[in-house]
């Protein structure tokens, strides 16, 4: 791997057109380079000086991950990198944007993760905390229980809450059924019903995002 | 299908951890399909990445997700499974639960309700013991109410005796007597401290054993009153009566004493009706004498030790007998092949015994001939604060006992786990303990071990305990 991303490197550096160097040379000055290449402060390419190094971006993804960030992104001249990490695991990792020499760095990462399944089994709540991550600044109200979601209090009956419905801490927004008991799930927020996350009958975790309420 | 057979198709693993991954691994080998349930922060867990299916059922406090009955049945009947495995712990060991499940027609995997309320309350336990011919430690029925009686109990005992609190243990108001001339001093100490410790000074008197050895009897037993005993394991390696380190069959066994303690256990089982797997835990002292302390009516943490040397899978026969098959076997049929010893890894600082979560940084399991391993941690997980200790169990089969403690010593020099503290370089001194290779083991093996190896975080404990105990 290190020899395929040295000679990426001694390529942008050499300035003659491969066909001018005998083989033996550009052979030696490869070997060289990539000796060269060991030592910390090797010499890069003048547009990539000012941007990141490998230890720099190592201890970045050290950080990343020791805190379980879910997405990064930095931005300098000449330099973009985004780092993603999918709490829920349903994708594999965001593919970095790296300029050539980190590419080690890349599939050591991946590597760390490949030994237990990328996909957590289906489970209720999927779907919809996907979705309800991307809405930012909406209040959230969560199952507090495991159960099947109801938006209305009998089959025939209308809803709790609809899109654009204005709530209060008290206002029942649905019922979750378990074990043959209805319970009432009150919003404990007040605001307007801006998401809907489930769909009737539904059947919802502890924790998953219901509905979403833009407060005021 | 004959009557009162029905395979399962689903199951639901009511815990987490080593043995909620146990039980999904042999759930694959039988085709039976998984459900596992998680608190919040266990979404990453091992258990729920190998299930078919999974629920957080909760935040991180067990009583409000692994210990939480309406969220586990309530997800029980959304997945629309058709049995329950409690596992160990949690869950396993309420009869409340089991009863519940059976209301709920879901099949709880173990005992009968009803069983598992006789053999969790010790006194009932041991009457029933008793009725069952299955000797219990002599010992004053209920609290001493006078020197005299304290004086007559002994006697027919059979001195040493051991004067203890019956408010709480912890070696607080214990104190062993040799002689009827040491007994009524000993009395009113013990009843003073005890009343200090637990604002009730009420003793009681029971047979003393020096150095006993915890040995147990493992069961398997079907719904239509057959019952057959899998050997035994040797559990003394104890701190503050947890279990450090088994093994399988017990150093110190003999043909006769096995058969003798197994078919006490049989008639036990039959006598009350148990069924599923369970253990019979007793106590034997240095005449080969034994007693009965207490019976857990579920699968063990050290069931592995026993699946070696007997070529069993408890967990599949527990479903099996769940299904309603018949046991299948009779007691002529049991192997006992070879040597096991296990040891338990547990997230700890192996000197302070300080709990030790965190992130595991870097992770390699041993392999090789006769090694098992029984985890749920994997490289870059992080160890929950919520939870027990256990993280791993290592597990080795050999044909001696000799074979087996170079083969665990190979394989713990081979375990790696970074970025957290783990028990396993206590492990590894063990094995390289000469009392530990000859067999000298006791349930005080471990408080010695810790003070002659000079456990500096723990040698005064230990010292108190010792002394408070003598």
């Amino acid at each position: 791997m290190s020899a395929g991303v040295k000679r990426a490197m001694s390529d942008q550096e050499s300035q003659q057109p491969a066909a001018e160097q005998s083989n033996e040379a550009r052979a030696e000055r490869g070997h060289r380079d990539r000796d060269r290449g060991r030592r910390r402060h090797r010499p890069l390419p003048k547009h990539l000086e000012a941007s990141i190094n490998m230890d720099e971006l190592r201890e970045l993804i050290g950080l990343i991950t020791d805190n379980a960030l879910t997405d990064f992104e930095l931005q300098r001249e000449g330099f973009h990198v985004k780092v993603g990490r999918n709490l829920y695991s349903s994708q594999p990792p965001v593919a970095p944007v790296l300029p050539p020499e980190t590419h080690a760095i890349q599939a050591t990462t991946q590597n760390a993760v490949k030994s237990v399944p990328h996909t957590t089994p289906p489970h209720p709540g999927a779907q919809a905390e996907e979705a309800a991550s991307e809405d930012q600044g909406l209040h959230l109200i969560t199952s507090p229980i495991v159960g099947t979601f109801y938006r209305a209090p009998s089959p025939n009956a209308d809803s709790f809450v609809r899109i654009g419905s204005h709530v209060e801490s008290e206002t029942v927004v649905c019922v979750i059924e378990a074990m043959k008991l209805m319970n009432e799930i009150q919003a404990e927020a007040s605001g307007e019903v801006v998401k809907i996350y489930v769909e009737n009958g539904q059947a919802v975790e502890f924790g998953q995002p219901l509905f979403g309420i833009r407060q005021g | 299908m004959s009557n009162g057979q029905r395979r399962f198709r689903k199951i639901l693993v009511a815990n987490r951890g080593e043995i909620a991954c146990r039980i999904i691994w042999t759930c694959k080998e039988m085709g039976i399909g998984t459900v596992a349930v998680h608190s919040d922060v266990d979404r990453d867990s091992l258990h729920v990445r190998f299930a078919d299916e999974s629920v957080c059922i909760g935040p991180a406090p067990s009583a409000q997700s692994y210990l939480n009955i309406p969220a586990i049945i309530s997800a029980a009947e959304i997945f629309n499974v058709d049995a329950i495995h409690p596992g160990y712990g949690f869950l396993a060991e309420s009869a409340y639960f089991a009863e519940i499940c059976e209301a709920c027609n879901i099949k709880f995997i173990g005992p009968r309700p009803n069983i598992i309320q006789l053999m969790g309350e010790k006194v009932a336990a041991r009457n029933a013991m008793k009725a069952a011919g299955v000797p219990i430690l002599p010992g004053s029925e209920g609290a001493i109410e006078s020197p005299e009686e304290a004086a007559k109990i002994a006697k027919e005992i059979g001195y040493p005796v051991i004067v203890k609190a019956s408010g709480g243990g912890g070696g607080r108001g214990m104190r062993v007597v040799h002689s009827e001339s040491e007994l009524a001093h000993a009395l009113e100490t013990a009843s003073t401290e005890a009343a200090a410790a637990f604002k009730n000074g009420d003793v009681y008197i029971e047979r003393y054993v020096e150095r006993p050895r915890h040995i147990e009897i493992q069961v398997l037993a079907d719904e239509y009153g057959d019952c057959a005993y899998l050997g035994e394991r040797e559990c003394s390696i104890q701190r503050r009566h947890q279990k450090l380190l088994e093994e399988a069959p017990a150093p110190v066994m003999t043909p006769e004493l096995r058969q003798q303690m197994g078919e006490t256990a049989i008639a036990a089982c039959k006598s009350i009706g148990y069924s599923s797997a369970g253990t019979f835990e007793f106590l034997l002292d240095e005449d080969g004498r034994f007693y009965f302390m207490e019976m857990n009516t579920r699968i063990q943490v050290e069931h592995p030790v026993t699946e070696m040397i007997t070529l069993t899978d408890i967990v599949r026969n527990q479903i099996r007998i769940a299904e309603g098959d018949p046991l299948g076997f009779a007691q002529d049929d049991v192997l006992m092949v070879g040597h096991a010893i296990e040891c338990r890894i547990n997230a700890e600082n192996p000197e302070t015994f300080a709990p030790s979560p965190g992130k595991i940084t870097a992770f390699n399991l041993p392999g090789g001939p006769g090694v098992r391993v029984d985890t749920y941690v994997y490289p870059e997980y992080r160890v929950p604060p919520f939870y027990d200790s256990l993280i791993a169990k290592v597990i080795v089969h050999a044909r001696t006992r000799e074979l087996a403690i170079a083969r665990m010593r190979r394989a713990l020099e081979a375990m790696v786990v970074e970025g957290i503290k783990t028990t396993i370089p206590l492990h590894l001194k063990i094995m390289n303990d000469h009392n530990f290779q000859a067999g000298n083991i006791s349930t005080r093996f471990l408080d010695d071990f810790l003070a002659t190896n000079g456990n500096r975080g723990n040698s005064k404990a230990s010292a108190a305990l010792t002394e408070a105990a003598a």
